[in-house]
Protein backbone atom coordinates (compact mmCIF):
# COMPACT_ATOMS: atom_id res chain seq x y z
CA UNK A 1 0.00 0.00 0.00
CA UNK A 2 2.81 2.40 0.85
CA UNK A 3 4.40 1.57 -2.45
CA UNK A 4 1.16 2.32 -4.31
CA UNK A 5 0.75 5.63 -2.50
CA UNK A 6 4.26 6.66 -3.47
CA UNK A 7 3.52 5.87 -7.11
CA UNK A 8 0.31 7.88 -6.88
CA UNK A 9 2.12 10.84 -5.31
CA UNK A 10 4.79 10.78 -8.02
CA UNK A 11 2.24 10.58 -10.81
CA UNK A 12 0.16 13.35 -9.25
CA UNK A 13 3.21 15.60 -9.13
CA UNK A 14 3.95 14.83 -12.77
CA UNK A 15 0.39 15.56 -13.85
CA UNK A 16 0.38 18.76 -11.84
CA UNK A 17 3.57 19.99 -13.46
CA UNK A 18 2.36 19.08 -16.89
CA UNK A 19 -1.21 20.27 -16.94
CA UNK A 20 -1.91 22.74 -14.14
CA UNK A 21 -3.27 25.98 -15.51
CA UNK A 22 -2.74 24.98 -19.13
CA UNK A 23 -5.11 26.58 -21.65
CA UNK A 24 -6.25 23.13 -22.85
CA UNK A 25 -7.54 22.26 -19.38
CA UNK A 26 -9.49 25.50 -19.05
CA UNK A 27 -10.92 25.24 -22.56
CA UNK A 28 -11.82 21.56 -22.63
CA UNK A 29 -12.93 21.30 -19.01
CA UNK A 30 -14.90 24.51 -18.61
CA UNK A 31 -15.39 26.64 -21.71
CA UNK A 32 -16.48 23.98 -24.24
CA UNK A 33 -18.75 22.06 -21.85
CA UNK A 34 -20.56 25.26 -20.84
CA UNK A 35 -21.09 26.30 -24.47
CA UNK A 36 -22.27 22.80 -25.40
CA UNK A 37 -24.56 22.63 -22.41
CA UNK A 38 -26.22 25.90 -23.44
CA UNK A 39 -26.65 24.67 -27.03
CA UNK A 40 -28.21 21.38 -25.88
CA UNK A 41 -30.53 23.18 -23.50
CA UNK A 42 -31.85 25.53 -26.18
CA UNK A 43 -32.19 22.68 -28.68
CA UNK A 44 -34.39 20.71 -26.28
CA UNK A 45 -36.41 23.66 -25.07
CA UNK A 46 -38.99 23.58 -27.93
CA UNK A 47 -40.15 20.01 -27.12
CA UNK A 48 -40.58 20.83 -23.44
CA UNK A 49 -43.42 23.31 -23.68
CA UNK A 50 -45.91 20.83 -25.14
CA UNK A 51 -49.27 19.64 -23.81
CA UNK A 52 -48.99 16.58 -21.57
CA UNK A 53 -45.31 17.07 -20.69
CA UNK A 54 -46.11 16.79 -16.97
CA UNK A 55 -47.19 13.17 -17.44
CA UNK A 56 -44.41 12.19 -19.87
CA UNK A 57 -41.48 13.70 -18.00
CA UNK A 58 -42.56 15.23 -14.69
CA UNK A 59 -38.95 15.79 -13.62
CA UNK A 60 -38.30 18.40 -16.26
CA UNK A 61 -41.58 20.17 -16.66
CA UNK A 62 -39.92 23.54 -15.98
CA UNK A 63 -36.96 24.87 -17.97
CA UNK A 64 -34.88 25.27 -14.78
CA UNK A 65 -35.30 21.56 -14.01
CA UNK A 66 -34.31 20.66 -17.56
CA UNK A 67 -31.20 22.79 -17.21
CA UNK A 68 -30.33 21.06 -13.91
CA UNK A 69 -30.87 17.65 -15.53
CA UNK A 70 -28.62 18.52 -18.49
CA UNK A 71 -26.01 20.22 -16.30
CA UNK A 72 -25.73 17.15 -14.06
CA UNK A 73 -25.26 15.07 -17.21
CA UNK A 74 -22.63 17.41 -18.62
CA UNK A 75 -20.78 17.46 -15.29
CA UNK A 76 -20.64 13.68 -14.93
CA UNK A 77 -19.67 13.32 -18.57
CA UNK A 78 -16.81 15.73 -17.96
CA UNK A 79 -15.38 13.41 -15.30
CA UNK A 80 -15.38 10.48 -17.68
CA UNK A 81 -14.20 12.51 -20.61
CA UNK A 82 -11.29 13.95 -18.65
CA UNK A 83 -10.10 10.36 -18.31
CA UNK A 84 -10.49 9.76 -22.02
CA UNK A 85 -8.28 12.80 -22.46
CA UNK A 86 -5.84 11.51 -19.83
CA UNK A 87 -5.60 8.17 -21.64
CA UNK A 88 -4.89 10.13 -24.81
CA UNK A 89 -2.06 11.87 -22.99
CA UNK A 90 -0.87 8.51 -21.67
CA UNK A 91 -0.34 7.49 -25.28
CA UNK A 92 2.15 10.37 -25.55
CA UNK A 93 4.38 8.40 -23.17
CA UNK A 94 4.86 6.01 -26.03
CA UNK A 95 5.67 8.78 -28.48
CA UNK A 96 8.19 10.35 -26.12
CA UNK A 97 9.67 6.95 -25.29
CA UNK A 98 8.91 7.02 -21.58
CA UNK A 99 6.37 4.20 -21.47
CA UNK A 100 9.22 1.71 -21.71
CA UNK A 101 10.94 3.39 -18.77
CA UNK A 102 7.73 3.16 -16.75
CA UNK A 103 7.61 -0.57 -17.35
CA UNK A 104 11.30 -0.98 -16.58
CA UNK A 105 10.85 0.69 -13.19
CA UNK A 106 9.84 -1.46 -10.20
CA UNK A 107 6.56 0.49 -9.82
CA UNK A 108 3.44 -1.65 -9.70
CA UNK A 109 1.73 -1.43 -13.09
CA UNK A 110 -1.70 -1.40 -11.56
CA UNK A 111 -0.77 1.44 -9.21
CA UNK A 112 0.69 3.26 -12.21
CA UNK A 113 -2.44 3.26 -14.35
CA UNK A 114 -4.63 4.10 -11.36
CA UNK A 115 -2.30 6.90 -10.36
CA UNK A 116 -2.34 8.28 -13.87
CA UNK A 117 -6.14 8.31 -13.96
CA UNK A 118 -6.51 9.77 -10.47
CA UNK A 119 -3.94 12.47 -11.04
CA UNK A 120 -5.55 13.49 -14.31
CA UNK A 121 -9.00 13.51 -12.76
CA UNK A 122 -7.92 15.85 -9.98
CA UNK A 123 -5.95 18.12 -12.29
CA UNK A 124 -8.73 18.33 -14.85
CA UNK A 125 -11.95 18.51 -12.91
CA UNK A 126 -11.21 20.67 -9.87
CA UNK A 127 -12.07 23.77 -11.86
CA UNK A 128 -15.34 22.43 -13.20
CA UNK A 129 -16.07 20.95 -9.78
CA UNK A 130 -15.79 24.34 -8.05
CA UNK A 131 -17.86 25.89 -10.80
CA UNK A 132 -20.56 23.23 -10.51
CA UNK A 133 -20.79 23.49 -6.70
CA UNK A 134 -21.08 27.28 -6.97
CA UNK A 135 -23.69 27.06 -9.74
CA UNK A 136 -25.73 24.41 -7.94
CA UNK A 137 -25.82 26.27 -4.63
CA UNK A 138 -26.60 29.57 -6.34
CA UNK A 139 -29.26 28.07 -8.63
CA UNK A 140 -31.09 26.24 -5.84
CA UNK A 141 -31.64 23.19 -8.05
CA UNK A 142 -30.50 20.65 -5.46
CA UNK A 143 -33.08 18.48 -3.73
CA UNK A 144 -31.39 16.07 -1.37
CA UNK A 145 -33.09 13.58 0.96
CA UNK A 146 -30.27 13.32 3.48
CA UNK A 147 -26.86 15.06 3.77
CA UNK A 148 -25.17 11.66 3.48
CA UNK A 149 -26.45 11.43 -0.07
CA UNK A 150 -23.86 14.03 -1.13
CA UNK A 151 -21.19 11.51 -0.20
CA UNK A 152 -23.03 8.72 -2.03
CA UNK A 153 -23.30 10.86 -5.18
CA UNK A 154 -19.66 11.91 -5.00
CA UNK A 155 -18.43 8.35 -4.52
CA UNK A 156 -20.71 7.03 -7.29
CA UNK A 157 -19.14 9.57 -9.61
CA UNK A 158 -15.47 9.51 -8.64
CA UNK A 159 -14.75 5.83 -7.94
CA UNK A 160 -16.14 4.42 -11.22
CA UNK A 161 -14.51 7.26 -13.14
CA UNK A 162 -11.09 6.34 -11.75
CA UNK A 163 -11.57 2.64 -12.52
CA UNK A 164 -12.73 3.61 -16.01
CA UNK A 165 -9.61 5.72 -16.48
CA UNK A 166 -7.34 2.88 -15.37
CA UNK A 167 -9.10 0.56 -17.81
CA UNK A 168 -8.60 2.98 -20.72
CA UNK A 169 -4.93 3.40 -19.83
CA UNK A 170 -4.43 -0.36 -19.74
CA UNK A 171 -5.85 -0.61 -23.28
CA UNK A 172 -3.10 1.68 -24.51
CA UNK A 173 -0.42 -0.79 -23.49
CA UNK A 174 -1.59 -2.73 -26.55
CA UNK A 175 -2.35 -0.05 -29.06
CA UNK A 176 -0.21 2.53 -30.71
CA UNK A 177 -3.24 4.29 -32.10
CA UNK A 178 -5.03 6.50 -29.63
CA UNK A 179 -7.33 8.30 -32.07
CA UNK A 180 -9.91 5.57 -31.49
CA UNK A 181 -10.40 6.96 -27.98
CA UNK A 182 -11.85 10.19 -29.27
CA UNK A 183 -13.75 8.57 -32.10
CA UNK A 184 -15.41 5.90 -29.99
CA UNK A 185 -15.67 7.53 -26.61
CA UNK A 186 -16.63 11.13 -27.21
CA UNK A 187 -19.96 11.39 -29.01
CA UNK A 188 -21.15 7.77 -28.70
CA UNK A 189 -20.41 7.86 -24.96
CA UNK A 190 -22.65 10.82 -24.21
CA UNK A 191 -25.32 9.49 -26.47
CA UNK A 192 -25.74 6.00 -25.00
CA UNK A 193 -25.22 7.07 -21.39
CA UNK A 194 -28.20 9.38 -21.19
CA UNK A 195 -26.10 12.50 -20.71
CA UNK A 196 -28.49 14.67 -22.71
CA UNK A 197 -31.61 12.52 -22.77
CA UNK A 198 -33.56 10.72 -20.05
CA UNK A 199 -33.27 6.94 -20.28
CA UNK A 200 -37.01 6.45 -20.85
CA UNK A 201 -36.76 8.29 -24.17
CA UNK A 202 -34.27 5.81 -25.59
CA UNK A 203 -34.98 2.60 -27.46
CA UNK A 204 -34.34 -0.60 -25.50
CA UNK A 205 -31.25 -1.61 -27.50
CA UNK A 206 -29.48 1.71 -26.85
CA UNK A 207 -30.43 1.52 -23.19
CA UNK A 208 -28.90 -1.96 -22.96
CA UNK A 209 -25.64 -0.75 -24.55
CA UNK A 210 -25.66 2.26 -22.25
CA UNK A 211 -25.91 0.19 -19.09
CA UNK A 212 -22.60 -1.47 -19.96
CA UNK A 213 -20.88 1.89 -19.41
CA UNK A 214 -20.44 2.94 -15.77
CA UNK A 215 -21.29 6.53 -16.68
CA UNK A 216 -24.96 5.57 -17.17
CA UNK A 217 -25.38 4.24 -13.64
CA UNK A 218 -23.24 7.01 -12.17
CA UNK A 219 -25.62 9.49 -13.72
CA UNK A 220 -28.72 7.71 -12.43
CA UNK A 221 -27.31 7.90 -8.91
CA UNK A 222 -26.10 11.49 -9.27
CA UNK A 223 -29.39 12.80 -10.60
CA UNK A 224 -31.51 10.70 -8.25
CA UNK A 225 -29.57 11.72 -5.16
CA UNK A 226 -28.99 15.39 -5.90
CA UNK A 227 -31.91 16.49 -8.05
CA UNK A 228 -34.84 14.23 -7.13
CA UNK A 229 -34.21 13.76 -3.38
CA UNK A 230 -34.26 9.97 -3.67
CA UNK A 231 -33.18 8.02 -0.56
CA UNK A 232 -30.44 5.41 -0.62
CA UNK A 233 -32.95 2.55 -0.77
CA UNK A 234 -34.28 3.80 -4.12
CA UNK A 235 -30.81 3.81 -5.67
CA UNK A 236 -29.60 0.39 -4.57
CA UNK A 237 -30.12 -1.12 -8.02
CA UNK A 238 -27.86 1.27 -9.99
CA UNK A 239 -25.35 1.25 -7.13
CA UNK A 240 -25.17 -2.54 -7.25
CA UNK A 241 -24.70 -2.45 -11.03
CA UNK A 242 -22.01 0.19 -10.60
CA UNK A 243 -20.16 -1.94 -8.05
CA UNK A 244 -20.33 -4.94 -10.37
CA UNK A 245 -19.07 -2.91 -13.33
CA UNK A 246 -16.21 -1.49 -11.27
CA UNK A 247 -15.15 -4.97 -10.14
CA UNK A 248 -15.30 -6.19 -13.73
CA UNK A 249 -13.30 -3.24 -15.08
CA UNK A 250 -10.75 -3.64 -12.27
CA UNK A 251 -10.25 -7.31 -13.08
CA UNK A 252 -10.03 -6.52 -16.79
CA UNK A 253 -7.44 -3.81 -16.12
CA UNK A 254 -5.25 -6.17 -14.09
CA UNK A 255 -5.54 -8.91 -16.73
CA UNK A 256 -4.91 -6.55 -19.66
CA UNK A 257 -1.82 -5.11 -18.01
CA UNK A 258 -0.33 -8.60 -17.54
CA UNK A 259 -1.23 -9.68 -21.07
CA UNK A 260 -0.03 -6.41 -22.54
CA UNK A 261 3.29 -6.52 -20.76
CA UNK A 262 3.87 -10.16 -21.71
CA UNK A 263 3.05 -9.32 -25.31
CA UNK A 264 5.32 -6.30 -25.28
CA UNK A 265 8.16 -8.42 -23.91
CA UNK A 266 7.64 -10.93 -26.68
CA UNK A 267 7.31 -8.50 -29.56
CA UNK A 268 9.46 -5.64 -28.27
CA UNK A 269 6.73 -3.22 -29.30
CA UNK A 270 7.07 -1.01 -26.23
CA UNK A 271 9.73 1.14 -27.83
CA UNK A 272 8.03 1.31 -31.21
CA UNK A 273 5.84 4.08 -32.28
CA UNK B 1 -5.82 30.04 -61.36
CA UNK B 2 -3.11 27.46 -62.15
CA UNK B 3 -2.21 27.59 -58.43
CA UNK B 4 -5.79 26.83 -57.38
CA UNK B 5 -6.03 23.99 -59.89
CA UNK B 6 -2.68 22.49 -58.85
CA UNK B 7 -3.60 22.68 -55.15
CA UNK B 8 -6.97 21.12 -55.86
CA UNK B 9 -5.33 18.27 -57.76
CA UNK B 10 -2.68 17.68 -55.10
CA UNK B 11 -5.16 17.69 -52.22
CA UNK B 12 -7.54 15.43 -54.10
CA UNK B 13 -4.73 12.95 -54.59
CA UNK B 14 -3.73 13.13 -50.94
CA UNK B 15 -7.32 12.62 -49.87
CA UNK B 16 -7.73 9.63 -52.17
CA UNK B 17 -4.58 7.94 -50.88
CA UNK B 18 -4.93 8.74 -47.19
CA UNK B 19 -8.51 9.64 -46.37
CA UNK B 20 -8.77 10.99 -42.79
CA UNK B 21 -11.37 8.52 -41.48
CA UNK B 22 -11.13 9.65 -37.88
CA UNK B 23 -11.97 13.21 -38.89
CA UNK B 24 -14.86 11.94 -40.99
CA UNK B 25 -16.35 9.89 -38.17
CA UNK B 26 -15.54 12.65 -35.70
CA UNK B 27 -17.68 15.12 -37.64
CA UNK B 28 -20.37 12.74 -38.91
CA UNK B 29 -21.06 11.40 -35.41
CA UNK B 30 -22.03 14.75 -33.84
CA UNK B 31 -24.32 15.46 -36.80
CA UNK B 32 -26.03 12.08 -36.64
CA UNK B 33 -26.33 12.16 -32.86
CA UNK B 34 -27.83 15.66 -33.00
CA UNK B 35 -30.51 14.41 -35.38
CA UNK B 36 -31.16 11.28 -33.29
CA UNK B 37 -31.31 13.34 -30.09
CA UNK B 38 -33.86 15.67 -31.67
CA UNK B 39 -35.85 12.73 -33.01
CA UNK B 40 -35.99 10.89 -29.68
CA UNK B 41 -36.79 13.96 -27.62
CA UNK B 42 -39.42 15.06 -30.16
CA UNK B 43 -41.17 11.73 -29.87
CA UNK B 44 -40.67 10.68 -26.24
CA UNK B 45 -40.59 14.06 -24.51
CA UNK B 46 -42.64 16.27 -26.83
CA UNK B 47 -45.08 13.48 -27.66
CA UNK B 48 -44.66 14.16 -31.39
CA UNK B 49 -45.33 17.88 -30.97
CA UNK B 50 -43.38 21.04 -30.53
CA UNK B 51 -44.29 24.10 -28.50
CA UNK B 52 -46.40 26.81 -30.10
CA UNK B 53 -43.79 29.55 -29.77
CA UNK B 54 -41.28 27.53 -31.82
CA UNK B 55 -43.10 28.42 -35.02
CA UNK B 56 -42.94 32.11 -34.25
CA UNK B 57 -39.26 32.00 -33.30
CA UNK B 58 -38.04 29.81 -36.14
CA UNK B 59 -40.56 30.41 -38.94
CA UNK B 60 -41.41 26.73 -39.33
CA UNK B 61 -43.40 24.19 -37.30
CA UNK B 62 -41.13 21.39 -38.60
CA UNK B 63 -38.77 20.86 -35.64
CA UNK B 64 -37.05 17.79 -37.10
CA UNK B 65 -36.50 19.42 -40.48
CA UNK B 66 -35.15 22.51 -38.74
CA UNK B 67 -32.65 20.50 -36.68
CA UNK B 68 -31.63 18.24 -39.59
CA UNK B 69 -30.80 21.13 -41.92
CA UNK B 70 -28.93 22.78 -39.05
CA UNK B 71 -26.96 19.64 -38.19
CA UNK B 72 -26.01 19.23 -41.85
CA UNK B 73 -24.92 22.88 -42.04
CA UNK B 74 -22.88 22.45 -38.84
CA UNK B 75 -21.18 19.39 -40.28
CA UNK B 76 -20.45 21.29 -43.49
CA UNK B 77 -18.99 24.20 -41.52
CA UNK B 78 -16.79 22.07 -39.26
CA UNK B 79 -15.53 20.00 -42.16
CA UNK B 80 -14.70 23.06 -44.26
CA UNK B 81 -12.95 24.78 -41.34
CA UNK B 82 -10.97 21.61 -40.61
CA UNK B 83 -9.76 21.48 -44.22
CA UNK B 84 -9.31 25.15 -45.07
CA UNK B 85 -8.29 26.80 -41.79
CA UNK B 86 -5.94 23.94 -40.97
CA UNK B 87 -4.35 23.82 -44.43
CA UNK B 88 -1.47 26.10 -43.56
CA UNK B 89 -0.77 24.77 -40.08
CA UNK B 90 -0.71 21.30 -41.60
CA UNK B 91 1.86 22.52 -44.13
CA UNK B 92 3.83 23.88 -41.21
CA UNK B 93 3.64 20.62 -39.27
CA UNK B 94 4.68 18.67 -42.32
CA UNK B 95 7.53 21.09 -42.89
CA UNK B 96 6.32 22.51 -46.20
CA UNK B 97 5.16 25.96 -45.09
CA UNK B 98 8.56 27.49 -45.90
CA UNK B 99 8.54 26.07 -49.41
CA UNK B 100 5.02 27.37 -49.86
CA UNK B 101 6.20 30.81 -48.81
CA UNK B 102 9.14 30.66 -51.21
CA UNK B 103 7.03 29.88 -54.30
CA UNK B 104 5.65 32.81 -56.29
CA UNK B 105 2.11 31.44 -55.73
CA UNK B 106 -0.31 33.85 -54.09
CA UNK B 107 -2.22 32.89 -50.98
CA UNK B 108 -5.80 33.36 -52.19
CA UNK B 109 -5.61 30.93 -55.15
CA UNK B 110 -3.93 28.37 -52.89
CA UNK B 111 -6.74 28.63 -50.33
CA UNK B 112 -9.35 28.52 -53.10
CA UNK B 113 -7.87 25.28 -54.37
CA UNK B 114 -7.96 23.82 -50.87
CA UNK B 115 -11.55 25.03 -50.48
CA UNK B 116 -12.76 23.53 -53.75
CA UNK B 117 -11.37 20.12 -52.90
CA UNK B 118 -12.85 20.40 -49.40
CA UNK B 119 -16.18 21.47 -50.86
CA UNK B 120 -16.43 18.47 -53.19
CA UNK B 121 -15.43 16.07 -50.40
CA UNK B 122 -17.85 17.67 -47.94
CA UNK B 123 -20.74 17.34 -50.39
CA UNK B 124 -20.09 13.61 -50.62
CA UNK B 125 -19.93 13.38 -46.84
CA UNK B 126 -23.12 15.39 -46.39
CA UNK B 127 -25.01 12.81 -48.44
CA UNK B 128 -24.02 10.30 -45.72
CA UNK B 129 -25.66 12.48 -43.10
CA UNK B 130 -28.82 13.07 -45.14
CA UNK B 131 -28.98 9.35 -45.98
CA UNK B 132 -28.78 8.48 -42.28
CA UNK B 133 -31.45 11.05 -41.42
CA UNK B 134 -33.69 9.63 -44.15
CA UNK B 135 -33.21 6.10 -42.79
CA UNK B 136 -34.12 7.34 -39.33
CA UNK B 137 -37.39 8.66 -40.65
CA UNK B 138 -36.75 12.39 -41.11
CA UNK B 139 -38.60 13.70 -44.17
CA UNK B 140 -37.61 16.98 -45.80
CA UNK B 141 -39.87 18.81 -48.26
CA UNK B 142 -38.74 19.37 -51.87
CA UNK B 143 -36.43 22.42 -51.91
CA UNK B 144 -36.31 25.30 -54.37
CA UNK B 145 -33.25 24.28 -56.44
CA UNK B 146 -32.13 27.79 -57.44
CA UNK B 147 -32.35 29.21 -53.90
CA UNK B 148 -30.70 26.10 -52.48
CA UNK B 149 -27.79 26.35 -54.93
CA UNK B 150 -27.42 30.05 -54.11
CA UNK B 151 -27.56 29.23 -50.40
CA UNK B 152 -24.90 26.54 -50.67
CA UNK B 153 -22.68 28.90 -52.63
CA UNK B 154 -23.18 31.66 -50.06
CA UNK B 155 -22.42 29.19 -47.25
CA UNK B 156 -19.23 28.22 -49.08
CA UNK B 157 -18.13 31.85 -49.32
CA UNK B 158 -19.08 32.34 -45.66
CA UNK B 159 -17.07 29.43 -44.24
CA UNK B 160 -14.06 29.98 -46.51
CA UNK B 161 -14.09 33.65 -45.53
CA UNK B 162 -14.26 32.72 -41.86
CA UNK B 163 -11.50 30.13 -42.24
CA UNK B 164 -8.87 32.55 -43.53
CA UNK B 165 -8.53 34.66 -40.35
CA UNK B 166 -8.76 31.42 -38.32
CA UNK B 167 -5.87 30.05 -40.36
CA UNK B 168 -3.87 33.18 -39.56
CA UNK B 169 -4.61 32.76 -35.84
CA UNK B 170 -3.62 29.10 -35.96
CA UNK B 171 -0.23 29.55 -37.59
CA UNK B 172 0.51 32.62 -35.48
CA UNK B 173 -0.31 30.73 -32.28
CA UNK B 174 1.18 27.46 -33.51
CA UNK B 175 -1.87 25.69 -32.12
CA UNK B 176 -5.01 24.28 -33.72
CA UNK B 177 -6.84 22.04 -31.24
CA UNK B 178 -8.07 24.71 -28.82
CA UNK B 179 -8.77 27.31 -31.53
CA UNK B 180 -10.84 25.00 -33.71
CA UNK B 181 -12.91 23.45 -30.91
CA UNK B 182 -13.61 26.80 -29.27
CA UNK B 183 -14.77 28.09 -32.65
CA UNK B 184 -17.02 25.05 -33.20
CA UNK B 185 -18.60 25.33 -29.75
CA UNK B 186 -19.12 29.06 -30.19
CA UNK B 187 -20.74 28.94 -33.62
CA UNK B 188 -22.76 25.90 -32.51
CA UNK B 189 -24.28 28.13 -29.86
CA UNK B 190 -24.73 31.55 -31.48
CA UNK B 191 -25.44 30.83 -35.16
CA UNK B 192 -28.73 29.01 -34.68
CA UNK B 193 -27.79 25.65 -36.11
CA UNK B 194 -30.11 23.58 -33.94
CA UNK B 195 -32.39 26.19 -32.38
CA UNK B 196 -33.64 29.67 -33.30
CA UNK B 197 -31.08 32.28 -32.14
CA UNK B 198 -33.98 34.40 -30.87
CA UNK B 199 -33.94 32.18 -27.74
CA UNK B 200 -30.48 33.44 -26.79
CA UNK B 201 -29.76 36.52 -24.68
CA UNK B 202 -29.61 39.60 -26.92
CA UNK B 203 -25.78 40.13 -26.93
CA UNK B 204 -25.25 36.56 -28.13
CA UNK B 205 -27.82 37.07 -30.88
CA UNK B 206 -25.88 40.11 -32.12
CA UNK B 207 -22.66 38.15 -31.95
CA UNK B 208 -24.34 35.50 -34.09
CA UNK B 209 -25.36 38.11 -36.65
CA UNK B 210 -21.70 39.10 -37.01
CA UNK B 211 -20.86 35.58 -38.15
CA UNK B 212 -21.80 34.83 -41.76
CA UNK B 213 -23.04 31.33 -40.91
CA UNK B 214 -26.19 32.78 -39.31
CA UNK B 215 -27.47 34.43 -42.49
CA UNK B 216 -26.32 31.48 -44.60
CA UNK B 217 -28.46 29.22 -42.42
CA UNK B 218 -31.51 31.43 -42.92
CA UNK B 219 -31.09 31.14 -46.69
CA UNK B 220 -30.54 27.37 -46.55
CA UNK B 221 -33.59 26.87 -44.35
CA UNK B 222 -35.81 29.09 -46.49
CA UNK B 223 -34.71 27.12 -49.54
CA UNK B 224 -35.04 23.65 -48.07
CA UNK B 225 -38.01 23.97 -45.72
CA UNK B 226 -40.22 26.56 -47.48
CA UNK B 227 -39.00 26.32 -51.11
CA UNK B 228 -38.69 30.11 -51.03
CA UNK B 229 -37.89 31.87 -54.33
CA UNK B 230 -34.59 33.71 -54.69
CA UNK B 231 -36.12 37.18 -54.31
CA UNK B 232 -37.33 36.41 -50.78
CA UNK B 233 -33.87 35.63 -49.44
CA UNK B 234 -31.92 38.30 -51.36
CA UNK B 235 -31.21 40.40 -48.25
CA UNK B 236 -29.79 37.48 -46.25
CA UNK B 237 -27.86 36.28 -49.28
CA UNK B 238 -26.17 39.66 -49.71
CA UNK B 239 -25.48 39.94 -45.97
CA UNK B 240 -23.87 36.50 -45.95
CA UNK B 241 -21.74 37.18 -49.02
CA UNK B 242 -20.73 40.60 -47.71
CA UNK B 243 -19.66 39.19 -44.31
CA UNK B 244 -17.84 36.29 -45.96
CA UNK B 245 -15.86 38.59 -48.23
CA UNK B 246 -15.12 40.96 -45.33
CA UNK B 247 -13.74 38.11 -43.19
CA UNK B 248 -11.67 36.88 -46.13
CA UNK B 249 -10.26 40.37 -46.73
CA UNK B 250 -9.32 40.81 -43.06
CA UNK B 251 -7.78 37.35 -43.04
CA UNK B 252 -5.71 37.96 -46.18
CA UNK B 253 -4.53 41.25 -44.68
CA UNK B 254 -3.28 39.53 -41.52
CA UNK B 255 -1.95 36.36 -43.12
CA UNK B 256 1.50 37.75 -44.09
CA UNK B 257 2.10 38.89 -40.49
CA UNK B 258 0.96 35.53 -39.14
CA UNK B 259 3.26 33.74 -41.59
CA UNK B 260 6.18 35.87 -40.50
CA UNK B 261 5.53 34.99 -36.86
CA UNK B 262 5.20 31.31 -37.71
CA UNK B 263 8.54 31.29 -39.53
CA UNK B 264 10.32 33.22 -36.77
CA UNK B 265 8.99 30.82 -34.14
CA UNK B 266 10.21 27.88 -36.17
CA UNK B 267 8.75 24.45 -36.79
CA UNK B 268 7.68 23.84 -33.22
CA UNK B 269 3.93 23.70 -33.94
Amino acid sequence: MRHALRVIAAEALKQHRRSFGRPLVVASMLLWPVLQLAATYYTMLPVLDTPGIASRWPDAAQPARLLAFLAAGAFAYLFYFSLVQSAWHFSFERISGTIELLFLSPASRLALVFANGTGALVQNTWLAGCFAVAAASAGGALHVAHPGMYAVAALALVVPAIVWGAFLNSLLVFSRDSAFLYTLLDDPLWFVSGVRLPLFAMPLAIKAVGLAFPLTSSLIVLRGALLDAQPLSALLEPLALLTGLCALLFAATAALLRLGEARAQRTGSMQLY
Amino acid sequence: MPVAWATLKRNWLVMQRAYPWTYFIGTLAPGVFTVVLALLSYEAIGGGRVSDWFRGASGTPDYLGYVTVGAAALMFTTRMVLWVAKAQITEQREGTLESQLLTPARRLPYLLGVSLQAFLTSLLELTCLFGTALLLGVRLPAPDPVTLAAGVLAALVAVVGLSIPVSAIMIAAGEAHITQNTLFCLIGLVCGFTFPPALLPAPLTWLGELLPATSALRVLRAASLHAAPLGEVAADLLLCLGLGVAYAAVGLLFLPHAERRAVIRGASA
